[in-house]
């Protein structure tokens, strides 16, 4: 019982934590714009929270450096299970134009599984929100 | 103040210890001297003219030697200075005593092409990784950087 | 003092990572240190393996903010280059974006500075108002942030009449807005006792220690490459270097309001006197070699870009300062004998666009040596629980 509790509670109300891993800004500013009263995904239960431990969703931006790679490892594994991981923007996906750079490691599916993809150089917020829509689709899914 | 005022005092102050100097757009000045007048003439630079703010440092690799431009701005122009050191000694003088806010831009220029700053107070690595390999400067040319190959995941290897 | 709190939570408005390391003695500290790195991507080893136009992209995406005053220095340095003369329409497109541009990253630091000072209301406000900028400038080139304008020559997109009309109905309606956040940040107590004589840095450090943009102007130094070193044909346009003389965050903030208020004229300025003709003239693939410095004055301060070509197709060298790197000597500064509660509105008042997402603050006691690793927003709800307990102040010389 307590079970089908939370899992609702994770469909109608997902708690994501935002990560940016060496990007230009750009898609994070798109992210938090989501927040703001044009957009507003508050009204969906989607909150954005400050610690990987309280987290069901990371929203990762920009392409993994060198210098980001342990600390995305170890906040991927301080999210408690389920987690769900989202790519936002195409730097995030392969790398953008930064494919090649010696300090880049490419996507951030070289490192931790990846479960969507949100393209977009930058994303629109609406692009986030269809994103987070899909995302729950996916685990309604697994009910 | 104009280009041809600030090249005339250039010459007349700095006399022998000027290399060349060139100006080759409105409010553009090139200077270069000797390594071993880099200290004396940024001193007079900013006693003098009053330049003060410095922009940045930039290094070129010229092959047999590195090339440091210091990027000077003042409510005129911006007159860069320039000196060129050997690269199988590439010993640098700081400024840190006359522009106290060198000091990342000298860390930076010494990471990426190798570059020993003498008397600079404080010289840890500023913007490569805590992991990177010693002895591996990238901003030479000879150094070249090969993509290992990427794995998709769910994809053809 | 001992704080446990796990490190990596993120902060709602966000930039990237970086790490700061605290010296603390009590709640004041004595010394601070910065490590960046979290973001190098090696983009200046990059540009030289791709070509003059594809490094229009490249530079583009150095910062998201500001990304049309890095394309701006660069194609700006490639035209003297290559000896192109570009048409005035084109130049007047240019800067219609430059204060554009200025404007949306005026509000978003506007939005942000009121978040870190606990007031949430006034972000979500101004972020409102942001969108209207975001709209014109997707009317004009497709796209809300890298807007993808610059051609090594001139501009790709030209106006016609509708959103030349479009712009100016739309900066009446920003004119008034910005009137009323002038109102409500100056008159509102609270909001300006948490600014007030934070973050102190005088005159002579901010000169001393290169500081650029509106931090070296909040401190009394009239210093704008818009008039110092004039690009574009921002000689032929009027407006006035704003200044303030209180030299701390109160001081940034109202120099920042003041700039958007005259961007809002040079944008009026631009749309009732745009030349006609063509925006953009053809350009070479190869440069002569030659080298170049190209200035620009971001919303953040100058930034610097020098471009060396050997003649070929591909620049031998792009060096890029950007300006919140100028700043961070002078954020050391302006740390050191500061309260740790200050530490969030410090560290946002510079701008910095290179910014900790990740901003884990490792506090060192300096009596015992020990460390401890506090989060950014438990530095804030202790910056937010400190601040109602100190004494108002009073006497505050109101820098307008």
């Amino acid at each position: 019982m307590l079970t089908k509790l939370t899992h609702w509670s994770r469909l109608k109300s997902p708690w994501i934590l935002h990560l940016n891993t060496g990007a230009c800004n750009a898609c994070d500013i798109e992210v938090v714009a989501a927040l703001t009263p044009r957009f507003d995904v508050e009204r969906f239960g989607i909150l954005l929270k400050a610690t990987p431990r309280h987290a069901d969703v990371i929203v990762c931006t920009g392409p993994a450096t060198r210098q980001m790679k342990d600390r995305l490892l170890r906040i991927y594994e301080q999210t408690p299970e389920p987690k769900f991981v989202m790519a936002v923007g195409a730097c995030a996906m392969s790398g953008c134009v930064y494919r090649g750079a010696y300090n880049v490691i490419g996507g951030i599916d070289q490192l931790i599984p990846v479960d969507v993809y949100v393209p977009g150089c930058p994303v629109r917020p609406d692009a986030v929100i269809d994103g987070v829509v899909k995302l729950l689709n996916k685990l309604k899914g697994i009910e | 103040m104009n280009d041809q005022f600030l090249i005339d005092k250039a010459r007349e102050n700095l006399k022998e210890k000027i290399v060349e100097i060139t100006n080759p757009a409105r409010r553009r000045i090139f200077l270069e001297v000797g390594l071993d007048d880099l200290l004396a003439s940024v001193s007079w630079l900013k006693n003098d003219l009053g330049f003060t703010h410095l922009s940045t440092i930039s290094g070129v690799d010229l092959g047999e030697t590195f090339e440091v431009i210091y990027h000077f701005a003042n409510n005129y122009c911006c007159l860069n200075i320039r000196v060129k050191i050997p690269r199988d000694n590439p010993l640098l003088p700081s400024i840190c005593e006359l522009i106290p806010g060198a000091i990342l831009y000298e860390r930076e220029i010494k990471e990426m092409f190798g570059l020993t700053v003498q008397n600079i107070p404080d010289g840890r690595p500023l913007l490569l990784p805590d992991d990177w390999p010693a002895g591996n400067y990238p901003l030479r040319k000879d150094w070249k950087y090969e993509r290992p190959p990427e794995v998709i995941p769910g994809g053809e290897k | 003092m001992n704080f446990q709190i796990p490190i990596g939570p993120q902060h709602p408005a966000l930039k990237e990572p970086i790490g700061l390391r605290i010296t603390v003695e009590g709640e004041i500290i004595r010394d601070a240190d910065i490590r960046l790195g979290y973001n190098h991507r090696g983009i200046e080893k990059l540009a030289e393996q791709k070509t003059w136009i594809q490094n229009v992209y490249l530079t583009e995406r150095i910062c998201g903010i500001c990304s049309h005053s890095h394309t701006t220095c660069y194609v700006q340095g490639v035209e003297k280059l290559m000896e192109l003369e570009t048409p005035k329409r084109g130049l007047y497109i240019r800067m219609l974006i430059s204060e554009l541009e200025r404007i949306h990253s005026h509000l978003l630091w506007l939005g942000v500075a009121g978040h870190e000072a606990g007031f949430d209301s006034f972000f979500m406000y101004v972020w409102r108002d942001r969108e209207i900028v975001m709209d014109i400038l997707e009317t004009i080139s497709g796209n809300r942030v890298h807007y993808a304008i610059n051609t090594i020559g001139g501009v790709r997109r030209d106006l016609d009449e509708l959103q030349v009309k479009r712009i100016l109905d739309s900066l009446e309606v920003l004119r008034r807005r910005s009137q009323y956040y002038l109102n409500l940040g100056t008159t509102e107590p609270s909001f300006v006792a948490r600014l007030a004589r934070v973050g102190y840095l005088s005159r002579e450090d901010a000169l001393s220690l290169c500081a650029v943009g509106p931090t070296l102007r909040a401190s009394g130094v009239p210093m704008d490459v818009r008039k110092d070193d004039p690009y574009a044909a921002y000689d032929e346009v009027p407006f006035e270097v704003c200044t303030a003389g209180t030299c701390d965050v109160l001081g940034r903030t109202v120099v920042r309001i003041k700039e958007l208020f005259q961007s809002y004229n040079i944008i009026e300025y631009l749309m009732k006197n745009l030349p006609t003709g063509p925006i953009a003239v053809r350009a070479p693939r190869r440069a002569k070699p030659n080298e170049v410095v190209s200035r620009y004055e971001a919303p953040r301060g100058e930034n610097l870009h020098y471009i060396k070509s050997n003649g070929s197709d591909k620049p031998e060298r792009l060096k890029v300062r950007a300006p919140t790197l100028g700043n961070y000597a002078a954020t050391i500064k302006m740390l050191k004998n500061g309260f740790i509660a200050d530490v969030p509105l410090i560290f946002a008042a510079i701008d910095p666009c290179i910014c900790c997402a990740e901003r884990a603050v490792a506090l060192i006691d300096a009596r015992t040596g020990q460390e401890k690793i506090m989060s950014l927003k438990s530095l804030k709800e202790l910056s937010l629980k400190v601040s109602p307990t100190t004494t108002r102040k009073r006497e505050i010389e109101w820098p307008l």
